[in-house]
């Protein structure tokens, strides 16, 4: 089964907010809502029984005792935070065979974040990229402040990659804003910039008990090189400009780049980061569900929440 | 340097086209913004370096091309001061006779003199031009000629390429004669003969090769001012009986043909081996000769030995060869017909005189002399008795004028010839040919008839003038092959009384192997079993001929031993030269393969030996050993060490003395010799085109890559 719409389709409908709940329909139609219920619920105190109260919350015991009726008290237990990692540098602007790297990271994070609010938990997201600005939504569950989130992350694609930041300072403010509370942190990155700052980073927020996982976002055009002719390459983070004949340097080329991958896949299983590799002109319902799976599979403990899983429904 | 087309210069801007579109199309090149350019950066070092590197190339190579394509359309030249002689272009006939005597490979500065008589031809060809007809001819002796002129220039220098020196001598007059023939047949107004090389003197005859209508003669002549040349002109082997029977002496004559005293330091070698030295002080064009007493090596009848001196400039008259052979004695049995008290009256007073001269011991022959009647020894009564004569110990039987001989007597030499003797029979007055018919047919090739006396009736005066002399001998065959084709000692022979044959006996192989002027038939040899027969028609002695007073009786008489006891060889047998012709008996071999000194040669067999008691060898190309191979009727092949022979170079080439102008035909329509210097044109767009032609191979390589 196919599922999702292409990327570039998807890019031309109207508002992220609406663009997110397309992907998270599409990507969980059909599937079955978790079997997971009230496990997320925990005595609190006891309450004098005032009328409204759900009878199915009497405390029984205590009208034994007191001959009073008290009703039970619940309190929700912590929620999840869900920290959204955007790298939104310069190189996260190219889009060769498909829409720009960022755009597709706009549309899988809003997707995420809309799927982390219907479930009531926090959702927050930091921009990184440029130095001079730092974007960041501090963790809130309401559906306002999906939109809020929304509207910044559009801000963010619509302004496309700046600057070369890498995603390990953004990754750094995230350690020292989650503390002791654990989270799980979602990156988008091309990881092209100072990749193994980012993968210090991203395993010591695994040594502290954090959620991790990374959407390793690569064009097309960057795994097959297909350029022909003489061509002149102009680095989108840089001054540098390489006047080429792509035939001449693409074996070379492909070497390095299939060795990269394989070097952050390696990196990111040693660290227990919760990798994929995503080529931008897969469908974003896909990525998602791939995430959501993976988070599934790992459950608590293994990567996945303590007490809460990203659930289905 | 100018130009004869200098308006195709402006042709040199088209270097702007490849310069325009390297930098249009660097221009055009596909721009694209890409994020891991850093995968490209990590081999731009490399490729993009090598990448600029070709562009920059093919962009140098291109506008290089263009340029060279103008430039050379405005075909430049240059002047150049040239040693050599003018050479006019344009259509023309023209003969360069190049000398490549043996002397042509006298070294000047580490080079043969024909590489530089090479180039100057080459040169000379080139300014000719393509319309000039042109032919080489090489000087040395007994070169092959070309028979036209031609416009295969090509051809010509691959010839000139090809150009090594002979090892013959210079045989310039030849060379001009047949450039006259040559150039006498053309149509072309201009004739000219370029004779290049060294013009020796030696290679020049007495003889006008043209007149003043003849062609045009320019000598390019550039030999340096002196030509120092020692050589061993002449090497002779003796017999030295003073240090034993295998004792040899070995004269050489070493000859300086400079003007300035030297002194060489002479080698013998026997047999590859050096066996001693010696020096030798000359004076300027001195000649001396030089001794060497030596023994031939042990179980060694004939061997090779050649005295060579130190090197100089012309190394192949430095060396001269000789075949040195113990001979074998040939025993000769004398019978006398007609013994007389008078010495010079006797049958055999000559005949003894020429197998025995001297009556020295190194004559090479054992002689006895007996009467007719004491050949009554030879019969088996005899054995035992005083007088017996055992024909064993003899090779040749002689029978002078001698009386047919019983039944019984020529029973007993009939066996002894089958059984490989041989037998000289002569008549003489006391010949009865009935009788001889009736008792000494076994011994005859053919039965004799009556003589003819060719003065009977004549005068006094006339007698001479009706005499016979030998004509159409067998020049090939080893009787005859010391004497050269006409042989006036031969020729000049009178024979005043011959006796005829009559029919052919029952002997095999018969064949005349000299006849008279009237057709009858002087010398007739056949086989008996293994051995041979030779019959004489006239006598020994003066009685019928002069012969014996002619000085080829003794080579006649010698080789006539020699044949019939089939032992050849000499010591220091004939100094063969290069080029000669060589006869080599083919005795009973059935094959028979002669091996030069670069072991090359030619093999005989079948047809080309069949029948034939000689064959010639031509091939004399080198000087050296010539050996021998032979097969007999058994087949077993050995090597034939009493035929192998010697050649060697011709002495007169040795001598590199200048030719003076006044020897040297005169020139048609211009001066003798060449200017010493002079300007002349070349052209270079030959060198471009070829240029742009390596420039368009490089251009297709670079694409490629």
């Amino acid at each position: 089964m196919t599922i999702g719409i292409d990327p570039a389709l998807l890019a031309r409908y109207g508002s992220l907010a609406i663009k997110a709940r397309v992907i998270v329909e599409g990507a969980l139609s059909g599937m079955h809502r978790a079997s997971v219920h009230g496990s997320s619920v925990e005595f609190a105190q006891h309450k004098e029984y005032s009328p409204g109260d759900e009878l199915r919350h009497v405390d029984w015991k205590a009208y034994a005792k007191q001959d009073r009726y008290y009703v039970k008290q619940f309190e929700q237990e912590s929620q999840l935070t869900v920290y959204l990692v955007l790298d939104a540098s310069a190189s996260m602007a190219f889009g060769g065979g498909a829409i720009p790297k960022i755009e597709y990271a706009g549309l899988a994070l809003a997707a995420i974040a809309y799927l982390v609010v219907q479930q009531q938990d926090k959702v927050g997201l930091l921009a990184c990229g440029d130095k001079q600005i730092e974007t960041f939504v501090p963790p809130r569950g309401r559906t306002n402040h999906l939109h809020d989130l929304l509207g910044v992350l559009d801000g963010v694609v619509t302004a496309g990659g700046r600057g070369d930041e890498s995603p390990a300072h953004a990754l750094q403010r995230i350690a020292e804003l989650a503390r002791r509370k654990r989270a799980l942190i979602v990156v988008a990155s091309d990881l092209f910039d100072a990749e193994d700052e980012t993968l210090a980073t991203l395993a010591r927020l695994r040594a502290q008990r954090h959620d991790v996982s990374v959407l390793h976002l690569i064009d097309p055009h960057e795994r097959a090189f297909p350029y022909d002719g003489l061509t002149q390459f102009e680095s989108l983070e840089s001054a540098h400009k390489l006047l080429v004949n792509p035939n001449a340097v693409r074996a070379d080329y492909l070497a390095r780049m299939a060795a990269f991958l394989a070097r952050c896949k390696s990196a990111m299983a040693d660290a227990g980061v919760d990798y994929h590799l995503v080529a931008t002109d897969q469908p974003v319902e896909r990525t998602l569900l791939d995430l959501i799976m993976a988070r599934s599979r790992l459950g608590p403990g293994k990567g996945g929440g303590r007490d809460r899983r990203m659930e289905v429904g | 340097m100018g130009f004869l087309a200098p308006l195709m210069l402006v042709g040199v801007a088209a270097l702007l086209v490849p310069i325009a579109i390297h930098l249009i199309g660097r221009q055009r090149a596909r721009v694209v913004k890409f994020a891991a350019l850093d995968f490209l950066m990590a081999t731009k070092r490399r490729t993009a370096r090598k990448f600029r590197l070709r562009e920059r190339l093919l962009l140098l190579v291109r506008a290089i091309a263009c340029a060279a394509i103008a430039i050379a359309l405005a075909k430049p030249y240059t002047s150049c001061e040239t040693k050599g002689p003018q050479v006019t272009r344009g259509p023309q006939a023209v003969v360069l006779v190049l000398d490549d005597s043996f002397a042509s490979s006298y070294v000047v500065d580490g080079k043969p003199w024909i590489r530089r008589a090479g180039e100057e031809a080459r040169r000379i060809l080139t300014q000719l031009g393509p319309e000039a007809e042109v032919a080489i001819i090489r000087a040395a002796e007994g070169a092959d000629h070309p028979t036209e002129l031609t416009r295969d220039h090509i051809r010509l220098r691959d010839q000139l390429l090809a150009l090594e020196p002979a090892a013959r001598p210079a045989d310039t007059t030849r060379a001009l004669s047949r450039a006259a023939q040559l150039l006498a047949s053309s149509s072309h107004a201009r004739k000219t003969v370029y004779l290049i090389g060294l013009v020796a003197r030696t290679g020049i005859r007495d003889e006008q090769v043209w007149g003043e209508d003849g062609p045009r003669l320019v000598v390019v002549d550039a030999r340096p001012a002196s030509m120092p040349n020692v050589a061993v002109t002449n090497l002779r082997v003796d017999p030295e009986s003073g240090i034993g029977t295998r004792g040899v002496a070995f004269d050489a004559e070493i000859a300086n043909f400079d003007d300035a005293a030297t002194s060489v330091e002479a080698t013998l070698q026997i047999a590859d081996k050096v066996v001693a030295r010696g020096r030798v002080d000359l004076a300027a064009r001195q000649r001396k000769s030089k001794r060497f007493v030596a023994t031939l090596p042990p179980n060694v009848r004939s061997t090779d030995a050649s005295v060579s001196i130190s090197g100089d400039s012309l190394a192949i008259d430095d060396r001269r060869f000789v075949r040195a052979s113990l001979r074998d004695k040939v025993r000769v049995l004398l019978v006398d017909g007609d013994p007389r008290t008078v010495r010079r009256e006797d049958e055999l007073f000559y005949l003894e005189a020429a197998l025995r001269p001297g009556d020295r011991d190194d004559s090479g022959t054992q002689v006895r002399s007996i009467t007719a009647e004491e050949l009554a020894g030879i019969e088996p009564g005899a054995k035992g008795k005083p007088g017996a004569i055992d024909l064993a110990e003899f090779d040749v039987v002689v029978l002078a004028n001698v009386p047919a001989l019983s039944a019984e007597r020529v029973a007993v030499l009939a066996a002894w010839v089958q059984s490989g003797g041989g037998i000289l029979v002569a008549p003489g007055d006391r010949v009865d040919p009935a009788a001889y018919d009736r008792t000494m047919l076994p011994l005859l090739p053919q039965s004799l008839r009556d003589p003819i006396d060719t003065t009977w009736g004549a005068t006094p005066d006339e007698r001479d003038s009706r005499a016979l002399h030998l004509v159409k001998w067998e020049a090939d065959h080893p009787i005859f092959t010391p004497f050269p084709p006409s042989a006036p000692d031969l020729a000049d022979a009178r024979f005043y009384k011959i006796v005829l044959l009559g029919p052919t006996t029952n002997t095999s192989e018969r064949k005349v192997l000299a006849r008279f002027t009237n057709g009858a038939a002087a010398l007739v040899e056949a086989s008996i079993g293994t051995g041979k027969t030779l019959l004489f028609t006239s006598t020994l002695d003066r009685d019928w001929n002069d012969l014996p007073i002619h000085r080829g009786f003794l080579p006649l008489v010698q080789q006539s031993a020699r044949h019939l006891a089939r032992k050849h060889s000499a010591l220091g047998v004939a100094d063969h030269l290069v080029g000669s012709s060589v006869a080599l008996p083919t005795g009973d071999l059935q094959k028979l393969e002669v091996r030069g000194p670069d072991n090359l040669g030619a093999a005989y067999e079948g047809d080309r030996i069949a029948g034939r008691s000689s064959i010639r060898f031509n091939r004399t190309d080198r000087p050296g050993l010539y050996r021998v191979i032979g097969s007999d009727q058994t087949g077993a092949t050995l090597e034939r060490d009493e035929l192998a022979f010697v050649v060697n170079v011709d002495p007169r080439g040795s001598d590199l003395a200048p030719a003076p102008a006044s020897m040297l035909p005169t020139s048609g329509t211009g001066g003798g010799t060449a200017p010493e210097s002079t300007e002349r044109r070349v052209e270079l767009w030959h060198a471009l085109a070829a240029a742009l032609l390596l420039l368009l191979l490089a251009e297709g390589i670079l694409v490629q890559r």
